[in-house]
Order: C-alpha cells, then sequence, then structure tokens
C-alpha cells in the first residue's frame, strides 16, 4: 500500500490548517520530539507535512480526509486495549486496597429477623446478585417470584458473619434479600474475638469476677476493660512459660541427648568417655528437670485463676456460652462505637497484624512469623545473590576473551532468566537438599539421624534457591551497568597505572554501581514474591521456631520458615473455611504487593534518576 | 622514566600486584562457578531421570545344589531380607535352607496325617498355602518367617559364619543390619483345621486361594473344584476371641453350578474380590462364573483364550486380582481385563478381554511368580531362560538365560523387596540372583503412550500417581500434563497477546509523552506483581462472578470491540478543530469511557443476551448437548464473517467510495464512512446467522470440542489470571523494541506524507517486528512455566480436551503439588524431574529462539 497524502486546501488557506494538519496528525507524539535527542527530529519537525499545494478542486473552507489513511478505527482498537490493559491493573489494585484497608475496620452488627422467624445477627460482609435456582423459587411466595423475575431472574443476597462457630458449626450465612422480614442495629450486641472458634456475636449476660458475680445491668464496661488487661497479662505470662521459658529447657534437654548419642557414635556404649558424658549430664538433667516443674506449675496456678474469671454471653437466639476472661482477645459494641473508638479498633487490629503471631490455624492473629520469614530469606538471598552475580558479570565483561562462546554463554544466561521457578525449586530440593544436605548431615550431625537437619528444605536452601533462580537477573543488569561505563575511563585509568584490579574497583564498579544496585533490588523483589519454589524447599504453614533465637548458633538456617507469598496461598486455599480466610488473605496480599511495589518503585526511580534502562537495555 | 628529582622508575608495590592476580583468578574462577552451577541444572535432571530408563540388572549370582531336598517340591518362597528360602514337599515336608548358600536349616514340618495331596495352591505372598486332598479337604498353612531385630550383643554363642552378613545356630539366621543390631530370621509353619471343601467328597483337582484384607477383618477365600466338576467358593473368616484368646474360624460356601462337561480344569482362579470365579482347562478353554451374588452363582461364559493346538500353561492373576494372565504352550503371553461391552456373549454383559501383548517366549511358559509390591512378574519357559517384566509398562526388565542344559525349573520365586529372584530346580539345584529394579512400571510406553490400565474400558492417556492400595496401578503418562500447560499458554496468549501488543503499538507511536512516562512504569511494576497473588484473586474472587456473569463476560468480547470501533466512527464526525483540540489527553480519557460504557453494556445486557441466545442458562445450554447451537456458532462466526465482507467490500467498491467520500463535504463524508462501517456489520450479521444455520443443519455443534461443561475453576480463568502475568512482559518488551526503531525512520516517513498511523503499521511494525517476536516468545515463556496462578485457579484436572470452560492440569502446577508428597528416588519422584525437565526444556527453546532473534533484531537496529 502506497501512503496516501492526507491533502490540506488551497494556498492561501494553507498558513493555519497546515499547521493543524501537522498537528493533527504529529500532535499525539508531540512530546517525543521534545526528549528524543536525534538531529532527525529536528528535520522532522520542518519538513513533514507540507500540504500539497492546490488542492483538486476542493472547496476553499473544507477540509477533505482520507480516513483510510487516518486509520481512526485501528486507532481506537489500540487504544482501547491499552485501556483496558490498564484499567485492569488499576481495577486490580484498587481491589486488594480497598480489600485489604477495609478488612479491620470495625462493620456494624445486623440482627436479621427472616421471614420464617429465624433470627441470626451477623457483621455484615458483603452483598452480590445472584440467581435463585428453580427450585428455591419454587417454594417463593408469588410476590417475592414476581421480585425476583422482574430483575431477569437475578436476585441480592447478603452475606453475614455471624461467628458463634462453637454454636452454629458456621461462622458465615448468606441471606437472600427476599427472605427478609426487619432489620434492626441493636446496640448491645458485642463483637468478641476470641483465641479459639472465631468471634462471638451476641449479649453480655452476666460476669464472674473470681467469684463476685455482675450482672448485665451493674456491669460496667470500664471495670471489665479493666479485668481484661489483667487477663491479657496473666494470659502474656502463660505464653511466656509455656513457649519460652520450658521451650529453653526443652531445647537444653534436646541438646544434651544429641550430646551423648554424638559420644555414643564416637567411642561406642561401654567406653569411659560415654560413661563419663552421660555423669556429666545427669545433674544438669535433674536440674533442668525440677525448673521445669516449677515453671508448669506457675503456668498451672495461673490458669487456675483464668478459670475464675469469666463471662457469660448469649447469642442472639439466647443461648448462653460461658467464657473466660483471658480467652477473649478483643471485644466492642459494634453499633455503638465513635469515629475515634472505631480508628482504635482498627489500628490495634493492624498492630496485632504486624507484630503477633497467627491463630486459628493462621486465619487470625498475626503474620508476624511470615514477615520475619520473608524477610530472612530475602536478605540471605541477596547476601548469596550479590557477589557471585557480580562476579559472573565481571568475568563476562571484563575478564573473558568476547567470542562467540562467551555470546553463547550470554544467551544461555539471559534465557535462565525465563526458567520457570518451579523448575529451580525441583532443583533446589534434588540437588541442595538431599544431595549436599544429605552428605552434610551424614558429616556433621550424625547423631541426628534419621531426622534429617539439613536434609530436607530449609532457609539456607530455600535461599540458595532464590539466589539460583535471581542469579540471571543480576547478571544481566550488571553486564549493562559495565557496559555503560565508557572505555575511555578504563583507558585512562590503565594508561596511568593503575592495575587491572584497581581500575575495575576504583573506576568501573563505582560508575556501575547504580544500575548494580537496581539489578538487586529487581532480584529482591522478584525473590520476595516467588512461592512456587519455595513450597517445594522449606516453607511450611506453620513454624514452631523463628529461624533466630537465644539458642547458639543463633541463626538457624536449617529450619524450616513462613512466608508471606505461601501464607497467601495457604489462608487461601487451605484452612477450613475460605470464606472466614479472606480478609487476612486480602490484608497479607496489601501487605505483600506493597513489599514489592516498593522493591520496584526505589529501582525504577533510581534507574529514571540514573537514565539507565534495563529492559531496554537488552536491545 | 626518570622524574624532577631524579628518582628512578616507580615500582609497583607487591600487594598492588598480588591483589590484582588475585582478583583475576578469584573473578575468572568464581564467574565460571556461577555460570557452570546454572548450566550444571540440566546435567542434574539428566542425571536423576535416567534411572528411569534403564531396566533391571543383576547384582550377584549363587547357585548351589542343596543338602537336602524335599519329595517333589510343590512351591518356594523367602523372607523380605533374602535370608530364608523354604520349599514344602508333596508329603508335607518343609526344608529350609539359606538363600545364598544353600545350607540347610532345621526346621518343623506340616503334619498332613498322611494323607494324599491332589492340588496345591500358593497365596501371592508365597507363605500362605493349601493342600487340597484326595478326599475332598482343605487344610491351609503358612509358611511364616519370624524376624526380630537385636542388639548386637545378644549373639548367641557357637553360631557358625555362612558369609560377611550372616550367621547360623543350625534353625535360625542372624544377620548384622547397619546400626550395631542383629536380626534374627527363622521359619516357622502353622496350620489350620481341614475343611471339607468338596460337596462331594471327591478329589480336589484344582483349587485357589487368597488373603484379602480390604475389610477390617482379613478374610481368605478358597475355591476348590472336584474331580466331579463340583465347584465350591468359600470365605473362610477367622476370629480371635478377646476373652477366651480361642480362635475359631467361620466358613461360608457358595456352591457354584456344576460344569456341564467334565473335563478335568487344571486351573482355578478366583479374583480378590470374590466376585468372580475362573476353571480353566488345558485347551485354553475358561468357564467363567459370576460369584457377585452369593446366593445366585451363574456360569456367566466360557471362552477359549488360545488357539487351536496350543496348551494354557499358565493361569493366574497379577496382584490386585484384576490383571489375568494367560500363558500358552507356543510362549504367548498374554493379560485380559474383565470388562463391560456391548457386543459381549455372556449372561453379565462382560468379557475378557485381551488388552496386554508381552513379547513371547521362544518355548512354552511354564512358570510364574508374582511380586506382590507391584504388578511386576516372572516367567520361565521350558527353554530354561527367566524374564521379568512389568504388567503395566510391558517393558521386559531382565531375562536371565544363561543356564545349563538339563535343568528344569521347579519352582520359582519374586523375592518379597523385588530385590532377588530365587529358582529351584528338579535336580535338587537352586539359584538365586540378587537383583536392582528400580522402576519397572516407568517406560516411554507408561509415560507418553496411551496404556490400557486395569478398570479402564480402552487405552488412555491417564494421569493418577498416587492410590489408596498396594495393588494401585500407578498412571504416569505425562500427556494430560504437558497438554495442559499447553492449553493454559494457548488461551491466554489468545487474551494476552492482542491486548499487549495493541496497548504497546499505541504506547509507542500515538500516546503523549507525559502519559507514556507514566503508563510504562507502571506496567513494569504489574510484570513483577507475585503470582500468587493473581491466583488468589482469580480463584476466590474472580471465578465466583465470572460464573455468575457468564453470559456477559461472553458479550464483552464481541460488545467492547464494537463500541470501540463505533466511537471511532463518531468522533471522525468531529469538526476538524475540535478534533484536533482534543486530541491527546482528552482522547484518551474519552477511550477509558467507552471502555467502561460498553462493560456496563454488557453488565446490563447479559441476563437478556442470555435469555435470547442460550434458553436463560448459559451454563445448563454448554454442558448439555439441548438447546439449538446456532446462536453460538453466529457468534462464532461473525468475526470471520465481518472479515470477509470488509475486504469484499474493499476490494470491490472501496476504490470508488474512498474517492467519493473524498469529493464530499467534512461532516457528512465521515457520516458516509459510518454507514458504510454499518453496512458491512449489517451485512455480516446476517451472512453469519445464515452460516450458523446452515452450519447447525450440517449437525456443527462447538460443544463438546471448545466448549463445554462448565466449572468454577476454568480455563478462561486461567488465562484471564495469566494474562495478568504475561501482559506486562509482552507490553514491555514489545513496547522498547518499537521504541528502538530509529527516529530517522518515522522523520522519513511522515516527511514523505504519510500520516502517523500509517508510519506505525507500514514502516515502524515491520521494521520492530522481529523484537516484537521475542516478546511474544518471552511472555509465551513465562506463561509456560508459570505456577501458583494455575495452581490456583485451573482445578488441577488433568483431563485432555479443548474445553475453555473446564479446568486442567499443567506440569508446573503438577509438581508443585505432587513433589512434596513424592517419596525421593521413588518412580514418581524421578518422573516428576522427569516433567520439570520437560518443562525446562520447553521454555530453553522458546527463549532461545526469542534470545536469537533479539540478537539478531538488535544488530539490525543497530545498522540502521
Amino acid at each position: 500500500m502506497k501512503p496516501e497524502i492526507v491533502r490540506g486546501d488551497s494556498a492561501d488557506a494553507s498558513e493555519t490548517s497546515a499547521v493543524e494538519n501537522e498537528q493533527l496528525l504529529s500532535s499525539e507524539k508531540g512530546a517525543r520530539e521534545a526528549t528524543a535527542s536525534e538531529a532527525s527530529d529536528h528535520i522532522r519537525a520542518k519538513d513533514e507535512m507540507l500540504p500539497e499545494k492546490g488542492g483538486r478542486g476542493v472547496s476553499r473552507k473544507s477540509m477533505v480526509w482520507d480516513f483510510k489513511a487516518r486509520g481512526e478505527p485501528f486507532l481506537w482498537g489500540l487504544g482501547g486495549a491499552l485501556t483496558i490493559g490498564i484499567m485492569m491493573i488499576v481495577g486490580f489494585v484498587v481491589l486488594i486496597v480497598y480489600n485489604g484497608l477495609l478488612t479491620f475496620y470495625p462493620k456494624p452488627i445486623e440482627r436479621v429477623v427472616l421471614k420464617s422467624g429465624a433470627i441470626l445477627a451477623g457483621e455484615t460482609t458483603r452483598s452480590e446478585v445472584f440467581r435463585p435456582g428453580p427450585e428455591t423459587l419454587k417454594n417463593l411466595s408469588p410476590q417475592d417470584r414476581k421480585l425476583v423475575e422482574d430483575l431477569n431472574g437475578y436476585a441480592t443476597r447478603n452475606l453475614y458473619r455471624t461467628g458463634n462457630f462453637d454454636l452454629y458449626n458456621d461462622d458465615f450465612r448468606w441471606v437472600s434479600d427476599y427472605d427478609v422480614a426487619e432489620i434492626h442495629r441493636p446496640r448491645d450486641l458485642i463483637f468478641l474475638e476470641r483465641m479459639e472458634w472465631g468471634p462471638f456475636i451476641g449479649t453480655i449476660k452476666s460476669a464472674d469476677f473470681n467469684g463476685k458475680i455482675v450482672d448485665k445491668e451493674s456491669l460496667k464496661w470500664d471495670e471489665l476493660k479493666l479485668q481484661h488487661r489483667q487477663a491479657e497479662k496473666r494470659r502474656k505470662r502463660v505464653k511466656e512459660i509455656e513457649r519460652d521459658q520450658l521451650g529453653a529447657i526443652n531445647h537444653l534437654l534436646e541438646r544434651d541427648r544429641l550430646k551423648l548419642r554424638k559420644v555414643e557414635i564416637k567411642h561406642g556404649k561401654q567406653s569411659a568417655e560415654y560413661l563419663r558424658t552421660l555423669e556429666d549430664l545427669k545433674g544438669k538433667e535433674d536440674e533442668l528437670q525440677s525448673r521445669h516443674e516449677e515453671l508448669s506449675r506457675e503456668a498451672a496456678i495461673l490458669k487456675e485463676l483464668d478459670a475464675k474469671y469469666t463471662v457469660t454471653m448469649a447469642d442472639v437466639g439466647g443461648r448462653e456460652v460461658n467464657l473466660r476472661i483471658s480467652d477473649m482477645v478483643r471485644f466492642y459494641p459494634a453499633n455503638d462505637l465513635s469515629f475515634v473508638e472505631k480508628l482504635g479498633i482498627y489500628l490495634s487490629r493492624w498492630w496485632e497484624f504486624l507484630t503477633d503471631e497467627p491463630r486459628e490455624a493462621n486465619t487470625e492473629g498475626g503474620v508476624m512469623p511470615a514477615i520475619f520469614g520473608t524477610f530472612c530469606m530475602t536478605v540471605l538471598m541477596s547476601l548469596a545473590v550479590a557477589p557471585f552475580g557480580v562476579m559472573a558479570a565481571l568475568y563476562l565483561r571484563e575478564y573473558a576473551r568476547q567470542g562467540r562462546l562467551v555470546s553463547l554463554v550470554r544467551i544461555c544466561v539471559n534465557n535462565l532468566a525465563g526458567v520457570p521457578s518451579i523448575v529451580y525449586g525441583v532443583f533446589g530440593l534434588g540437588f541442595f537438599a538431599y544431595v549436599l544436605g544429605g552428605s552434610i548431615d551424614q558429616l556433621f550431625f550424625p547423631e541426628r539421624l534419621p531426622n534429617p537437619t539439613f536434609g530436607t528444605g530449609g532457609l539456607l536452601w530455600a535461599s540458595l534457591t532464590l539466589a539460583l533462580l535471581t542469579v540471571p537477573v543480576v547478571i544481566v543488569a550488571t553486564e549493562e551497568a559495565l557496559a555503560a561505563v565508557p572505555q575511555s575511563m578504563r583507558e585512562a585509568s590503565l594508561a596511568c597505572g593503575a592495575s587491572k584490579w584497581q581500575t575495575i574497583k576504583n573506576i568501573v564498579l563505582p560508575r556501575a554501581m547504580p544500575g548494580i544496585m537496581t539489578g538487586l533490588i529487581l532480584a529482591m523483589a522478584r525473590g520476595a514474591g516467588e512461592v512456587a519454589p519455595l513450597m517445594l524447599i522449606g516453607v511450611v504453614k506453620m513454624a514452631p521456631e523463628l529461624p533466630i533465637d537465644q539458642f547458639f548458633p543463633y541463626i538457624h538456617l536449617e529450619r524450616s520458615f513462613m512466608h508471606l507469598g505461601f501464607h497467601i496461598y495457604d489462608v487461601g486455599f487451605q484452612s477450613r473455611n475460605s470464606e472466614a480466610a479472606k480478609p487476612m488473605v486480602f490484608v497479607t496480599t496489601l501487605l505483600l504487593i506493597f513489599l514489592v511495589f516498593l522493591m520496584n518503585a526505589a529501582s525504577i526511580t533510581l534507574r529514571n534518576r540514573l537514565k539507565r534502562k534495563f529492559f531496554t537495555g537488552h536491545f | 622514566m626518570i622524574d624532577s628529582r631524579g628518582r628512578g622508575p616507580k615500582k609497583t608495590r607487591a600487594w598492588v600486584l598480588l591483589a590484582d592476580k588475585l582478583a583475576d583468578r578469584v573473578i575468572t574462577v568464581g564467574g565460571i562457578l556461577v555460570i557452570a552451577a546454572v548450566l550444571g541444572m540440566m546435567v542434574f535432571f539428566l542425571y536423576e531421570v535416567a534411572p528411569l530408563f534403564k531396566g533391571g540388572s543383576v547384582k550377584s549370582e549363587w547357585s548351589y545344589r542343596l543338602e537336602r531336598t524335599p519329595k517333589s517340591p510343590l512351591g518356594v518362597c523367602a523372607d523380605d531380607y533374602n535370608t530364608i528360602a523354604a520349599t514344602v514337599g508333596r508329603d508335607g515336608e518343609v526344608v529350609a535352607w539359606h538363600v545364598k548358600t544353600g545350607r540347610a536349616l532345621d526346621s518343623d514340618s506340616f503334619d498332613l496325617d498322611g494323607k494324599d495331596v491332589t492340588a496345591f495352591s500358593q497365596a501371592i505372598n508365597g507363605s500362605d498355602i493349601a493342600f487340597g486332598f484326595s478326599d475332598g479337604t482343605v487344610r491351609l498353612g503358612k509358611i511364616r518367617f519370624e524376624t526380630e531385630v537385636l542388639p548386637a550383643g545378644e549373639l548367641p554363642k557357637g553360631t557358625m559364619e555362612l558369609d560377611e552378613r550372616d550367621r547360623t545356630d543350625g534353625r535360625s539366621v542372624f544377620s548384622l543390619i547397619p546400626g550395631d543390631q542383629i536380626r534374627r530370621v527363622s521359619v516357622a509353619v502353622e496350620m489350620d483345621e481341614e475343611i471339607q471343601a468338596s460337596t462331594t467328597g471327591s478329589p480336589i483337582a484344582a483349587m485357589d486361594h487368597r488373603i484379602v484384607d480390604f475389610g477390617e477383618k482379613p478374610k481368605k477365600l478358597l475355591l476348590v473344584l472336584d474331580a466331579r466338576g463340583a465347584g465350591t467358593l468359600s470365605s473362610v473368616e477367622s476370629k480371635l476371641n478377646l476373652f477366651t484368646r480361642k480362635a475359631s474360624t467361620e466358613i461360608s460356601n457358595t456352591i457354584l453350578p456344576r460344569l456341564e462337561k467334565t473335563t478335568p480344569a487344571a486351573f482355578a482362579l478366583v479374583n480378590d474380590l470374590g466376585d468372580s470365579v475362573y476353571f480353566a482347562e488345558e485347551s485354553g478353554k475358561v468357564h467363567r462364573y459370576n460369584t457377585a451374588a452369593e446366593d445366585k452363582p451363574f456360569l456367566a461364559e466360557t471362552v477359549t483364550l488360545l488357539p487351536a493346538g496350543v496348551k494354557l500353561t499358565e493361569f493366574g492373576f497379577l496382584l490386585g486380582g484384576r490383571s489375568l494372565v494367560v500363558g500358552g504352550s507356543d510362549g504367548s503371553l498374554t493379560v485380559y481385563f474383565l470388562l463391560k461391552r456391548d457386543d459381549a456373549r455372556s449372561k453379565d454383559g462382560a468379557t475378557l478381554v485381551p488388552t496386554r501383548e508381552f513379547e513371547p517366549h521362544g518355548e512354552a511358559v511354564t512358570g510364574l511368580s508374582l511380586s506382590r509390591r507391584d504388578k511386576t512378574f516372572a516367567t520361565s519357559d521350558s527353554g530354561e531362560n527367566i524374564w521379568i517384566r512389568h504388567g503395566t509398562s510391558q517393558k521386559t526388565i531382565l531375562r536371565l538365560t544363561q543356564l545349563k542344559e538339563g535343568e528344569r525349573i521347579r519352582a520359582l520365586s519374586l523375592s518379597p523387596r523385588l530385590d532377588g529372584i530365587l529358582a529351584l530346580y528338579n535336580d535338587g539345584t537352586a539359584r538365586f540372583w540378587e537383583l536392582d529394579i528400580p522402576h519397572p512400571e516407568a517406560s516411554l510406553r507408561t509415560l507418553l503412550g496411551e496404556v490400557w490400565y486395569e478398570g479402564y474400558p480402552e487405552p488412555s492417556y491417564t494421569w493418577q500417581s498416587t492410590g489408596a492400595t498396594d495393588a494401585f496401578e500407578p498412571k504416569l503418562s505425562i500427556r494430560p500434563l504437558i497438554f495442559g500447560t499447553i492449553k493454559a499458554t494457548f488461551y491466554s496468549l489468545l487474551f494476552a497477546i492482542p491486548l499487549a501488543l495493541l496497548a504497546a503499538i499505541y504506547t509507542s507511536e500515538f500516546l503523549p509523552h507525559r502519559i507514556r512516562s507514566k503508563v510504562k512504569p507502571m506496567m513494569e511494576i504489574m510484570a513483577s506483581l507475585p503470582s500468587v497473588v493473581l491466583g488468589f484473586v482469580a480463584a476466590l474472587v474472580l471465578a465466583p462472578v465470572v460464573e455468575t456473569w457468564i453470559a456477559a463476560v461472553i458479550l464483552v468480547f464481541a460488545v467492547l470491540p464494537l463500541s470501540l470501533i463505533f466511537s471511532a466512527y463518531l468522533w471522525q464526525m468531529l469538526p476538524p478543530k475540535a478534533a484536533l483540540r482534543l486530541q491527546g489527553i482528552p482522547k484518551f480519557c474519552l477511550m477509558f469511557v467507552v471502555v467502561g460504557a460498553a462493560l456496563y453494556l454488557s453488565y446490563l445486557s447479559g441476563p437478556a443476551f442470555e435469555k435470547l441466545f442460550f434458553g436463560g442458562d448459559f451454563r445448563a445450554w454448554v454442558s448439555s448437548d439441548k438447546g439449538s447451537s446456532a446462536p453460538f456458532l453466529f457468534l462464532m462466526s461473525l468475526p470471520a464473517m465481518a472479515l470477509v465482507v470488509g475486504f469484499g467490500a474493499s476490494r470491490l467498491f472501496g476504490y470508488r467510495f474512498n474517492r467519493y467520500v473524498k469529493s464530499i463535504d467534512m461532516p457528512y463524508s465521515a457520516f458516509l464512512d459510518m454507514l458504510r462501517w454499518l453496512g458491512i456489520a449489517v451485512a455480516a450479521l446476517v451472512l453469519s446467522y445464515l452460516a450458523a444455520v446452515v452450519a447447525q443443519a450440517l449437525g456443527a455443534d462447538p460443544r463438546g470440542g471448545f466448549v463445554g461443561t462448565y466449572v468454577q475453576r476454568n480455563t478462561l480463568i486461567v488465562g484471564f489470571a495469566m494474562g495478568f502475568a504475561v501482559i506486562p512482559i509482552i507490553y514491555t518488551l514489545a513496547e522498547d523494541a518499537l521504541n528502538a526503531v530509529p527516529e530517522h525512520l518515522r522523520s522519513a516517513s511522515l516527511g514523505c506524507g504519510a500520516t502517523l498511523w500509517q508510519t506505525a503499521v507500514w514502516i515502524v511494525l515491520p521494521t520492530a517486528v522481529s523484537g516484537v517476536f521475542s516478546a511474544v516468545m518471552i511472555g509465551m515463556g513465562r506463561a509456560v512455566g508459570e505456577t501458583m496462578i494455575v495452581v490456583m485457579s485451573a482445578g488441577n484436572t488433568p483431563l485432555m480436551d479443548w474445553n475453555v470452560f473446564n479446568g486442567l492440569r499443567a506440569l508446573s502446577a503438577n509438581i508443585a503439588v505432587e513433589l512434596p508428597e513424592a517419596p525421593k528416588d521413588g518412580t514418581l519422584y524421578r518422573v516428576l524431574f522427569l516433567t520439570a525437565l520437560v518443562l525446562f526444556s520447553m521454555t530453553f527453546v522458546i527463549n532461545t529462539v526469542a534470545e536469537v532473534v533479539r540478537q539478531r533484531f538488535r544488530k539490525r537496529s543497530m545498522q540502521l
């Protein structure tokens, strides 16, 4: 096809319309010229779109278009595609941010009376349009049926979080609009988060403070709060005893057992060494055991005390439940809150989320171990990937003789960046955990066999696997950065008498550092968001211990860990009630996306500031 | 080199030189190591996968003459650790010996009260045996290997060394095992009460018995056929009284209808469920009884499984009791399944179907020994060859042929752990081979080909790696997984490529710079969105919404492009000055409005559309074959017809029309142009309706093809979610490629009077096409390997159909789901490594193609 020329009008009127024409055709990319530095732009701005003189019998004022050349429908098609892309992304982010931010905000509790006479009370969660099945329709009253039919067979329903899992065996309930008789928001309904069984929704009947029974009328909110604070203190102490102190004792006992076993493997059971060690440890063990008993006793006393402080609650149907105050996490009258109080609850939930440990099969509580695990893994990965990636790039760019082999290697490295992450995971499991880890266990930890130490997935192997996964990214980025350092600078340095390494250390690397950093940040962002390989190698849904603790050697690289990304997968797909888990998943997602976006934005800002391009660098 | 102060040439300090040398070495070695490590992955995968395709091998071999031999031995068995073997003679004498040396060990014998044994049967575990006597009675017995682990110190004094591992005290064998322990193995025999099995009291001609323990209590099934042709199936249950500690047996008999002609049956068989019974004659004639109803057994069919003149020499079930092995005197070996068949000429609608032919022995098949771990079995022939094969893979794992002439194999026993085989010869010698058969069930045929699995009506490609029982046959065809990957990639690219490329062209060529500098980083950040997030949103948020609004979603695919084009024609009608002023950002914003409006319109008209086209319920329509298929065909043929009509119209009178339009004044010409488009649209509608009606009349129906049963987590959702992952990548790389086209080319084109659109399509795009192609390839590489999205939103059903509304199981998802559970170095573990290797190779090829194209493109664009 021959490009057809857009016709302008006749010569005398051409001044304005020619300019207009030119604008019309090039203004959309007008700003391109402003940034592009090529000289050709200058020429183009002058020369393009000179109107053809003397239109063919076209009236002066009219503009004639060759619509085919203008291609308006196609332009709209192109633009539409971009629009859809942007809308998808924006919609996605808005969905996550909206759901993630709103999750912790206290919602009102509604008391719903159904037409069937049943009553329920629940936190309003969301509503949706659905299509009732033919069976359901048949059972409706004629008016209701007509209502549904008027909406083309669609109806609206609301999801209520009714809580009280111990009473109802269900957390959520859908209520269709046509079933509802009336809805209130009574002020005395309490939303109560518990350590177990999910939230309780209902009213307070009475309280029992160590034998002092207070009924609903005379119960003061402040007194309850006070008791709750004290009960919380006791709960924390019990947890401290049971998890930290008893855990420490168990750890020490286990360590002694392993020490003994090691001596046994080395010298045999009849040897003098063995008997001596046995003797040594005997005394220690007794001491630890007595300490153990002491602590257990304290915990038992505290628990006994806990049992004496209770609250009796009643659900909306009047069924009563007796709850220990120490089992209550948070409670508030959902329909009787000022904005400031709501904000307070909102923030306290965020605080719990960021600093606490998960409970209730990860669907409640916090994600601190997951944040910590993600952090540890990312840091370890960066420590592994940075030197090796930079070293490989230095070798490829500065040391290796540029030839066919190096360009072949470069192709390999480049497309290894595109190898699926799960493949790296398989490699990590097969090679790192089973082959390397297995040998390490044989050599260094024979006393723990057959329980694997390094011979199974863990923090170290996961980090190394991800390092392997991201090393191509760093190599490519570093190479680009190195290539961008002008040859003249190297030559100048060498000419001044610097050695090769001095040149690299003092001239090349500092220049390339921003580019290398960008590559590293990109690699970290990729590593932090990657889940598939971790599923195979070291990530667990609930890690009993953090990878860093107070026992020698303080950093336990062999331990399995929790990860934000895997947390999303696990809570969203493996938990008993995916509806109950959804809010948690949204918040975790928000957190993960926030971290990943932050790292990416950092690298992009860095790049833009340094006018360096990575993706374009490929070409 | 003397400076002003007269100092000599400055010497480089030693540590500088040293540091330089050191850095040189470290960087070179480190760099090469990193690259080697990365490339070493492939080698490691190959190393892990290779054992799958190896057959078995003989590790070592022992041959000896037994010190004692029983009178005409009936069967042989060995313990789990290949320590002791035992055989029983026709008189009930049990002879035990050390497997590797032949040294005789003391053992008790069965007391048969001097009765005459006329039939003998050995259960699949080897140690449960049954004797049938001439008076019609049967006794069940057991040769039990007692195993006990002792600390090393408790080795009794006075033991004699057998080999480096084993010692004996004459009765038990003590083996040294790792962890400073000793394992003691000895033989004990047990015998149950006598059972009057034959109702007529005539001698037992053939019998079979098996131990069934899939209920709570173990049960023994006993089948006998007496000399008069009367068969009885008994179920023997042993009960242990908890208080008295006394065992009692409970027997229930099913009397089978008598065979009409009483030719002596050579073999009797009952399956594990006890619902079918076979009596086979030497001529190859098999009588099958259906005993599903215990009170009403009937003779279901009588078939001849072998050609005339060929004698039936072996007849037995593989582990699980579903594969019937038939060996003939011509060396042939075939597996039959009992399957429901429409053309079956039997009373219960089922018949024996030959499903697997094995490589034939040269001579008559004479011995059969089954593995109790999997479907492996060993056969011997009259030429004294022993072949070990696997029932599912039909692989001949091992051939043991180097035997002396004149020895006849009397009995054969595969070791319980499939690590050895023991053969007992007529002349009182025995041989034991220690074997290594790591992966009998894997072969190219089971991994890639169609296999006829037990219980399946026909051969199929199936992936089902784990089952509930030992008798489960792992189905390891990786084809459905490869297919799943391809399907997910295809549908997601179908969605992602057009969107990403069009958007890239618009961004690079038409978008004002100010917006461009914001849009691009946004898309780049999108590329790093964790896929677990995409998967979660797709599966838990998107899938239910799409399920409810599926009709509206389908409608969007038509409404969106149409409304965009329509608004383009409307835009053309704007006066030029206004168009100029609104060019750029306002126009771009208007596009958002149009897209939004189109989405809303589809949402509103979705129910009406569903009612009109799909009888009010799309999911019901698509799952059944009721309702007319014309509406869907109409939708499908619409784009093609629009192309045909548009192309035809422009060829026929496009030129004249264009000239005419040019001669008219502005708003009218634009209006005319729009009318032309509307005309084409209407013509396309009419034509595609006609086409749809004709196609339906011809019997075309897309259902069952690429649309069909609707499940919530389907390929449409996967495609959409994967689009999120792939679009940013294709978009960024393609945009870069377009952007890298030198500016002077554009200038030249525009200078010659081409419009931006013409420049974009005829100058920029052709120049950048290889870069764009490599962008698409890289996007494809990502789609192939994407894991979390498919794990979460694809439903993970290993199916092989193109139905866009059905789920799939991709290679990557399969690895993620199954590898954590796969035992190390097992067959599944290695097969999963194989799938990882396949995935690795797929993406490696795609990425390498992309990389090569990109390098070439880079070189070319440098030259421009």
